[in-house]
C-alpha cells in the first residue's frame, strides 16, 4: 500500500478551504469503511487524505417543515435509532438495516454510502424513491441536485474537486404512502447486494390505484437506476391481482442492464430484478396495500 | 457414567479466559528485538517454466537484509507429508499461481513488500491443466514428470454387474462438490529465530510439531534436535495447517539473516497459496431391491488435488473407504483417482474426503427412499452396518458401531418428532416452501492401517500437588486441551483446575502423532491415562510410606490419599510433592505411550485402509426455500452423534454446532472459484462463509453411544463426523421442500433458482 499525507479538518469551512487548495489531489475520508478497502488495494490515485470525520456541523438528523435532513456524517446506526425514522423514512430505514453488520453500521455513514457511488450502495435506491435531494458545497458556493442526477458511473459522481456533500434531505412519508426495500445478497449479513429494489407508492383514493410510483434498482446497471416503465405501469393500472403484479414486475426486464461477475450471472440478476419487485409488491398487495405493522 | 467425576461434565475450556480477554499470544502476535519481516514472491502464472530469476534490484533496496531463492535451500528443496514433491522455492517450473519462487527479509513489512515486487522472474507459460478428468488422458500436458495421476485406488468386491441385473431399481447420478477454504481466523503466520546455541526456533501454528521438525530438518539440512518447533497456540486450522506452509521459508530467512524473521500472510495470500478441500466429481450407480436392500454400488471418484500431493492420496483413500456409507454392501466397485492440476493446492480438511462422498451417497439414499416409498430412517436401518458385519471394502467391524443407536436417537429429536407438522407452504407467502431432510455418515478415527498411529503423553507432578500434562497434539479450537485436563483429573483423582496442559511443542511434549483424523482425544487421552496410572503408582507408594500403611490400603480422592475405612488418616498431594522435593530434590515424571489398535485386514493397493474405529452421526435439517430467489434458510438443525462417551458436554455441543454450520456453508455457499488457474474469490468479500445471521436458530445436539472399550473412558472422537453429513441433510431438505434434486454443492441461491426454473 502506498503512503499518503493525512490532513484533518475540524470545521466545514476548513475542509472547503483545503479542498480548494489541493485542487483534486485529495480524497475525502469519512468513516473509511469503503475508502480504506480501496487504499489497501492501491486503488486511490490522490496523494492526500482529508479526514472530515470530526466535523460536527456535518453530523445529525433534523426535521424542518416535513422535510427530513440527514447530514452526511450520520451513521447507519444513528439513522436506525432516530425516533420515527421507521415510519417517516421506512424505505431508507430498511436499507440502512441491511448494511453490513453492526460494526459497519456503527461506523459507516450515509454520506459515504452515497458519495462512494457504488451501484450496490444500499441506501441509494431507497434515497431515489424517497425523492432525496443532495446539497453540494464548495468555498465558492453551493448547489442542490436530485439524488438521481448525482451519479455518472460506478464510483463516479458530479461532485467537483472542491465540493463536499453537506446535506441529504427528503420529505417524510405520509400515511397514504407505502413502500419497501428488498435486497438479495449471497448471505444474510455482510453481503454486497446482488440485486436490490426499492419502491414507494402513493395510494389513490380508488382501491388498488396509485397516484405516484417510484421504483429503483441497485446492482443491475452502472449506477442505481429508476424504473420508469414499471412506475408508469403501476400508475396506469388497477393493480388488483397477483397476475397483474407479475405482469408489471416483468417490465423490470426492460429497465436493467446487469453484468455477470463472481457473485452472480447477468441472467440471474435480470430475473431477480423482476422477482424481488414482484415479491415486494405482492407482499404489500396481500397486506391490502398497507404498511406492515 | 455416574462413576465419573469429571468425564462427561460441562467443564469450561482451560484456555477460555486468556482467549476471551485477548491475553493469549498467537504466533502472529509475537515480536522479538531486531526482528525482520519476510515476504514471499509467488508465481505469476498457474503453469510456467522459470527462465530466469533476478534478485539484484530487490537486494539493492535499502532495508533489505536477504533475498533467498532455490539456490539457498541447503537440504531437499521439497516438502510434503506423503511425497515431498512441493518445492520450498521453485527452481525451474511453477505449478500453481501461489507457488513460492523467492522470499525477502527486510527491516520493515513495507520494505519487504516493495522488495518482493522488485524480484524479477522470467516465465514461459505452459499449457494449463485445469480439468481433473481430462488431465488423466495420456496426451494431457503434465503437471509433474511422472504424469497427472497422483494416486489410483480401486477396490472391487463381489460382482456389481451381476448384482445390477438382480436389482429392482438402479439410481445413477454424477455429483460435484466445491473447493472449500478452511477460513481459520489466523492466517499462516509465525516467526523463526536462531538461538545463541545454534538452535532454530520456529514459532508457527500447526497441527503436528514433531513432523514439522522432521520436514524442516530435511529441507534445511539441520539436525532435528537443533530445531525447536512451537505450534501452539494457533488461531484455527481445520486441517489447513497439517502440512507445512510458511515454516521452511521462515527457517531459510532466519538462517541466512541470523535475525528473527516474521511472516503474517494476508487473507488474499493465504487463500491463494495453501490447502483447500478437494473438489470431487463422483459418478454413482446404486442397485437396490424393492424392499430397500442395497445390492450393488459402483462409484468413480475424481479428486482434484491441485499442483502438489500433500495429503491428496490419503484424502482420496478415505473417500474410497467411505464411498458406500455405513451400509452393508457385498458388491462394490470403487474406482478413485487423485489427479494433479494447476488449480491451487488441495490437502487435509476436516472430514478428509468423506464429506464429498457422503453428499453423493446420502443423496442416492434419499432418492432410493423416495422412489421405493420407504421411510428414510427405515431404509438406512435396513442396510446399516452393525458390529460384527463386514464393511463394503471388506474388513470386519469388531469395534463400536453406532448406526442403530444414531438412527434410534434421530427419532427422539424434536425435528423428527415434529416433521409432519411442518407448514410446507407458507400461508402468507406461498412462494416460500419448507422441507425436512436427513443424512447419515461415519468417519474413521485415527490414521488407518499401515501408518504408525500412537499417542504419547508426558505427565509432570507439580509442587502444589497438581499435574502438567504435555501432549504433542494441538488444540486449535476443538477443546482437546480441556479434555486432557479432565482425563488426567479423572485418572489422578484431583480437581480439573489442578491440571495444566502443554500442547504442540517439540521440547516439552511427547510425540502424539498429527492432530487430525478425529484422533486427538482417543490417542492422546489413552496415553495420558497410561502416564497417569504410572504416576498414581509412584504417588501411592510415597503416600503409603509416609502414612506407614501398605499402598493397597490407600484410596485417592480430590487430591488426597485416604486410608480405607479410616477417612481421617490422609495426606494431600501437595504434601507428597513437598516430601519428594525434600528427599530427592525433584518431582516425579511419567510418560505414557499408546499404540492404536488396527483392523483385521489390509486392503490391497489402498494405503491406510481400512480404519478400525469409527464415529457415527445423523444430521437433520429443516429448511425454507424462497422459490422466487432460490435463497435457502436453514431454520433448525439437529445432530445425533456417536463419538463414544462425551468427555466434555459443552465442548461436544460447541463442536456439533460449529461442525453443522461449517457443513451448511459447504452445502450452500462456500466455493473457492478458480478460472484458468486464477483465483476469483480471494477474500471474505467474495468467498462467502455463513454468518451468525445465516446459522439456524437452534441446533439440537444429542449424544448416543455404542461402548468402545478401547477408548479413554470409552471415548472415540467427534471432530469430523459432526460436519460431514450436514450438506446432504440440507440438500435432501431442499428436495423435500421444492422437488428439485441437488447434484452439485454449494447449492447457491442462483443454482437453486435455475433448477426451479427448469
Ligand atoms: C465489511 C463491509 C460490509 C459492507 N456492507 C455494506 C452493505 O451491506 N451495503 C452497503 O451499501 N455498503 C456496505 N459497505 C460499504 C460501506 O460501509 C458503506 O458504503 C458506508 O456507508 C460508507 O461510509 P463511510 O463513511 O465509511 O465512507 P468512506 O469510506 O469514508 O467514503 C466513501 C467515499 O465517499 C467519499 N465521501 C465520504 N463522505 C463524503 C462527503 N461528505 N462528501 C464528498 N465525498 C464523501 C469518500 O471520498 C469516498 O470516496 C460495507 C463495507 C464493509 C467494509
Amino acid at each position: 500500500m502506498k503512503e499518503f499525507n493525512y490532513l484533518r479538518a475540524d470545521t466545514l469551512s476548513e475542509a472547503l478551504e483545503m479542498l480548494e487548495e489541493f485542487q483534486g489531489n485529495v480524497k475525502v475520508l469519512a468513516a473509511g469503511t469503503d475508502l480504506v478497502v480501496r487504499l489497501k488495494g492501491d486503488m486511490v490515485k490522490e496523494e492526500n487524505i482529508l479526514d472530515i470525520s470530526r466535523i460536527k456541523e456535518l453530523k445529525g438528523i433534523f426535521t424542518e417543515n416535513g422535510i427530513i435532513h440527514i447530514l452526511p456524517l450520520t451513521t447507519h446506526t444513528e439513522i436506525l435509532e432516530y425516533p420515527d425514522m421507521k415510519t417517516a423514512a421506512q424505505i431508507l430505514y430498511d436499507a440502512c438495516k441491511s448494511v453490513g453488520s453492526p460494526q459497519i453500521r456503527n461506523r459507516g455513514t450515509l454520506g459515504g454510502n452515497v458519495a462512494n457511488a457504488s451501484p450496490a450502495g444500499d441506501t441509494i435506491p431507497a434515497l431515489f424513491v424517497q425523492e432525496a435531494k443532495l446539497k453540494l458545497k464548495s468555498k465558492s458556493g453551493e448547489r442542490v441536485i436530485s439524488v438521481e442526477d448525482f451519479f455518472t458511473g460506478p464510483g463516479r459522481t458530479v461532485l467537483k474537486p472542491d465540493e463536499l456533500l453537506v446535506d441529504i434531505y427528503f420529505p417524510a412519508m405520509s400515511d397514504d404512502e407505502v413502500g419497501f426495500f428488498k435486497k438479495l445478497g449471497q448471505r444474510n449479513a455482510l453481503a454486497i447486494s446482488v440485486v436490490s429494489v426499492a419502491a414507494k407508492l402513493k395510494k389513490s383514493t380508488e382501491p388498488n390505484k396509485f397516484d405516484k410510483a417510484f421504483v429503483a434498482f441497485g446492482s443491475v446497471a452502472p449506477t442505481v437506476i429508476r424504473g420508469n416503465r414499471v412506475e408508469n405501469a403501476l400508475m396506469d393500472s388497477v393493480v388488483d391481482s397477483r397476475e397483474k403484479i407479475r405482469y408489471i414486475a416483468q417490465l423490470a426486464w426492460r429497465e436493467v442492464s446487469p453484468i455477470s461477475d463472481v457473485r452472480a450471472s447477468l441472467k440471474y440478476r435480470q430475473d431477480m430484478s423482476i422477482n424481488l419487485l414482484y415479491e415486494g409488491l405482492l407482499e404489500l398487495y396481500k397486506n391490502g396495500w398497507n404498511r406492515r405493522s | 457414567m455416574g462413576e465419573y467425576k469429571y468425564i462427561g461434565k460441562s467443564v469450561p475450556r482451560v484456555d477460555a479466559a486468556e482467549k476471551a480477554t485477548g491475553h493469549i499470544k498467537y504466533m502472529s502476535d509475537l515480536s522479538f528485538p531486531n526482528m525482520l519481516w519476510g515476504k514471499i514472491v509467488r508465481s505469476k502464472y498457474p503453469h510456467a517454466k522459470i527462465l530466469k530469476i533476478d534478485t539484484s534490484k530487490a537486494e539493492a533496496l535499502p532495508g533489505v537484509v536477504a533475498v533467498v531463492t532455490w539456490k539457498d535451500v541447503p537440504g531437499l528443496n521439497g516438502f510434503g507429508i506423503v511425497v515431498p514433491d512441493q518445492p520450498v522455492l521453485c527452481e525451474d517450473k511453477v505449478r500453481y499461481i501461489g507457488d513460492a519462487v523467492a522470499a525477502v527479509a527486510a527491516e520493515t513489512k513495507e520494505i519487504a513488500e516493495k522488495a518482493a515486487n522488485l524480484v524479477e522472474v522470467e516465465y514461459e507459460p505452459l499449457p494449463l491443466v485445469d480439468d481433473p478428468i481430462k488431465a488423466i488422458s495420456e496426451d494431457a500436458p503434465k503437471v509433474h514428470e511422472g504424469g497427472n495421476v497422483h494416486l489410483h485406488t480401486k477396490i472391487v468386491r463381489g460382482d456389481v454387474e451381476k448384482a445390477f441385473e438382480e436389482a429392482d431399481l438402479i439410481v445413477e447420478h454424477t455429483y460435484y462438490t466445491g473447493r472449500q477454504e478452511h477460513a481459520f481466523l489466523e492466517t499462516e503466520s509465525g516467526v523463526a529465530k536462531l538461538e545463541e546455541d545454534g538452535t532454530l526456533s520456529v514459532y508457527a501454528g500447526s497441527q503436528y510439531p514433531q513432523r514439522d521438525q522432521m520436514q524442516l530438518s530435511r529441507c534445511l539440512a539441520l539436525n532435528p534436535r537443533k530445531i525447536h518447533v512451537v505450534s501452539y497456540p494457533v488461531g484455527g486450522a481445520f486441517g489447513g495447517k497439517d502440512e507445512l506452509t510458511i515454516q521452511p521459508i521462515l527457517g531459510l530467512l532466519a538462517l541466512k539473516t541470523k535475525r528473527p524473521v516474521k511472516i503474517v500472510l494476508s487473507r488474499e495470500e493465504s487463500i491463494i497459496s495453501y490447502w483447500k478441500r478437494h473438489p470431487m466429481i463422483m459418478k454413482y450407480k446404486t442397485g437396490v431391491k424393492k424392499d430397500g436392500t442395497l445390492v450393488a454400488n459402483k462409484v468413480e471418484i475424481y479428486a482434484d488435488t491441485g499442483a502438489y500431493a500433500s495429503l491428496g492420496g490419503p484424502v482420496l483413500n478415505l473417500a474410497v473407504e467411505h464411498a458406500c456409507g455405513p451400509y452393508k454392501l457385498d458388491n462394490v466397485y470403487i474406482d478413485g483417482y487423485c489427479v494433479y492440476t494447476n488449480n491451487g493446492v488441495a490437502g487435509a480438511f476436516r472430514g478428509f474426503g468423506v464429506p464429498q462422498v457422503t453428499f453423493a451417497m446420502e443423496t442416492q439414499m434419499d432418492i432410493i427412499a423416495e422412489k421405493l416409498g420407504i421411510d428414510p430412517i427405515e431404509l438406512r436401518k435396513k442396510n446399516a452396518l452393525r458390529r460384527g458385519d463386514v464393511s463394503p471394502i471388506g474388513n470386519k467391524l469388531t469395534t463400536s458401531v453406532g448406526t442403530v443407536a444414531v438412527l434410534e436417537g434421530v427419532k427422539e429429536t424434536d425435528l423428527w418428532k415434529n416433521k409432519d407438522k411442518i407448514e410446507k407452504v407458507d400461508k402468507e407467502r406461498p412462494w416460500i416452501k419448507r422441507g425436512f431432510g436427513f443424512a447419515l455418515t461415519y468417519q474413521g478415527t485415527g490414521l488407518g492401517i499401515g501408518l504408525p498411529d500412537y499417542g504419547g503423553a508426558v505427565l509432570r507432578f507439580r509442587e502444589d500437588g497438581g499435574f502438567i500434562v504435555g501432549v504433542g497434539i494441538v488444540d486449535y479450537g476443538q477443546g482437546t486441551g480441556t479434555s486432557y485436563a479432565q482425563i488426567v483429573a479423572e485418572a489422578m483423582k484431583c480437581p480439573v483446575n489442578k491440571v495444566s496442559v502443554i500442547l504442540g511443542d517439540t521440547d516439552l511434549t511427547a510425540d502424539s502423532g498429527p492432530t487430525s483424523a478425529s484422533r486427538g482425544v482417543y490417542t492422546g487421552g489413552r496415553a495420558a491415562i497410561i502416564a497417569s496410572k504410572r504416576m498414581m503408582k509412584i504417588l501411592k507408594e510415597k503416600a503409603a510410606e509416609l502414612l506407614s500403611v501398605s499402598p493397597e490400603d490407600l484410596e485417592a480422592e480430590g487430591g488426597y490419599f485416604y486410608v480405607k475405612n479410616q477417612p481421617d488418616v490422609s495426606i494431600s498431594y501437595d504434601k507428597i510433592a513437598m516430601e519428594f522435593l525434600k528427599t530427592s530434590g525433584h518431582l516425579p515424571q511419567t510418560e505414557g505411550y499408546f499404540l492404536m489398535p488396527i483392523a483385521d485386514i489390509k486392503i490391497k493397493d489402498a494405503f491406510g485402509l481400512p480404519h478400525h474405529i469409527f464415529a457415527y452421526s445423523g444430521h437433520l435439517a429443516l429448511v425454507e426455500v424462497n422459490t422466487l430467489t432460490g435463497q435457502t434458510k436453514v431454520l433448525e438443525g439437529a445432530e445425533v452423534v456417536d463419538g463414544g462417551i462425551v468427555v466434555n458436554r459443552q465442548g461436544f455441543e460447541a463442536q456439533v454446532e460449529g461442525g453443522y454450520v461449517m457443513g451448511m456453508g459447504y452445502g450452500l455457499m462456500e466455493d473457492v472459484k478458480i478460472e484458468k488457474g486464477i483465483f476469483k474469490t480471494v477474500n471474505f468479500s467474495t468467498y462467502i462463509i455463513p454468518t451468525v445471521k445465516d446459522a439456524p436458530k437452534r441446533i439440537q445436539t444429542v449424544p448416543v453411544h455404542d461402548p468402545e472399550e478401547t477408548g479413554p473412558y470409552q471415548a472415540k472422537g467427534i471432530a469430523e463426523t459432526v460436519m460431514v453429513a450436514t450438506a446432504p441433510a440440507i440438500t435432501n431438505a431442499i428436495h423435500s421442500a421444492t422437488g428439485i434434486r441437488i447434484f452439485k454443492i454449494p447449492a447457491t441461491s442462483e443454482l437453486i433458482y435455475n433448477l426451479l426454473k427448469e
